[in-house]
């Protein structure tokens, strides 16, 4: 199944993600990977999830942390928690 | 409520001389704290620096101390409410560290950290440091977390 995306919150997602990762803006794109490419940890992921859920204001259970394994995979999980439509 | 020293040794598996919290003075469950430490000429971080340098009291101590003051917010908290979170304590990050002063020997910190949320093991907060009427560092977010000492291996 795939989500269509909508640019503004993909943007925003993007945005959390080079901010925790501490990486430049154009190091990522939907499909690189935050541990192989980013040098991503569990705690990044947590830091991730947690800015997230703030944001949106949505619950996100742990168990969806590794399956959110870039920008794409956080996209999906976070549509199908926080209701996006496409 | 106030902890002491010791009753931070019951929460805390921090020991001299890592320990660099001396006392909270003011504790609301799960929400915020109040704790302080009183730093002096007799730190190891001062043992071998020469008498011109400058006595500034580091950063990453001042960042470790107001990172153990959260961890009792977050722990002493979760014991009180009967869900202490088991493992191995550990300071995940500090982010957005803004330094508008600094300590000396002779000065005690004062740390007021808020609890922001906590996600499983996993706790989020803010926190500022006072010396005097003195803002000296705010910490945007900060992370503690609690792990399994089989999920702690070593870098390879």
């Amino acid at each position: 199944m795939t989500t269509a995306i909508d640019q503004t919150k993909m943007d925003e997602l993007a945005e959390i993600a080079v901010e925790v990762l501490e990486i430049e803006d154009d190091e990522i794109t939907p499909t690189s990977m935050f541990v192989e490419d980013h040098d991503a940890d569990s705690l990044r992921a947590i830091e991730i999830l947690a800015r997230i859920e703030k944001k949106y204001k949505v619950d996100i259970p742990q168990a969806e942390l590794p399956n959110m394994v870039n920008l794409q995979a956080v996209y999906e999980v976070v549509a199908r928690y926080a209701g996006w439509q496409a | 409520m106030i902890l002491e020293h010791a009753e931070l040794k019951r929460i805390l598996p921090h020991r001299h001389p890592i320990l660099q919290i001396d006392r909270v003075v003011e504790f609301e469950p799960h929400r915020r704290i109040v704790a302080t430490k009183a730093i002096s000429g007799c730190e190891p971080c001062y043992a071998d620096l020469a008498d011109d340098a400058d006595h500034r009291f580091p950063t990453s101590l001042l960042v470790e101390s107001m990172g153990q003051a959260g961890g009792v917010l977050w722990l002493h908290s979760a014991a009180l409410s009967g869900e202490p979170p088991a493992g191995t304590l550990i300071l995940g990050s500090a982010r957005d560290v803004t330094l508008t002063g600094a300590a000396y020997p002779g000065d005690v910190l004062r740390h007021v950290v808020e609890l922001d949320s906590v996600k499983g093991e996993n706790a989020f907060m803010t926190g500022e440091t006072w010396v005097g009427e003195r803002r000296i560092a705010t910490v945007g977010s900060m992370l503690a977390v609690m792990r399994a000492d089989d999920a702690l291996t070593p870098a390879g």
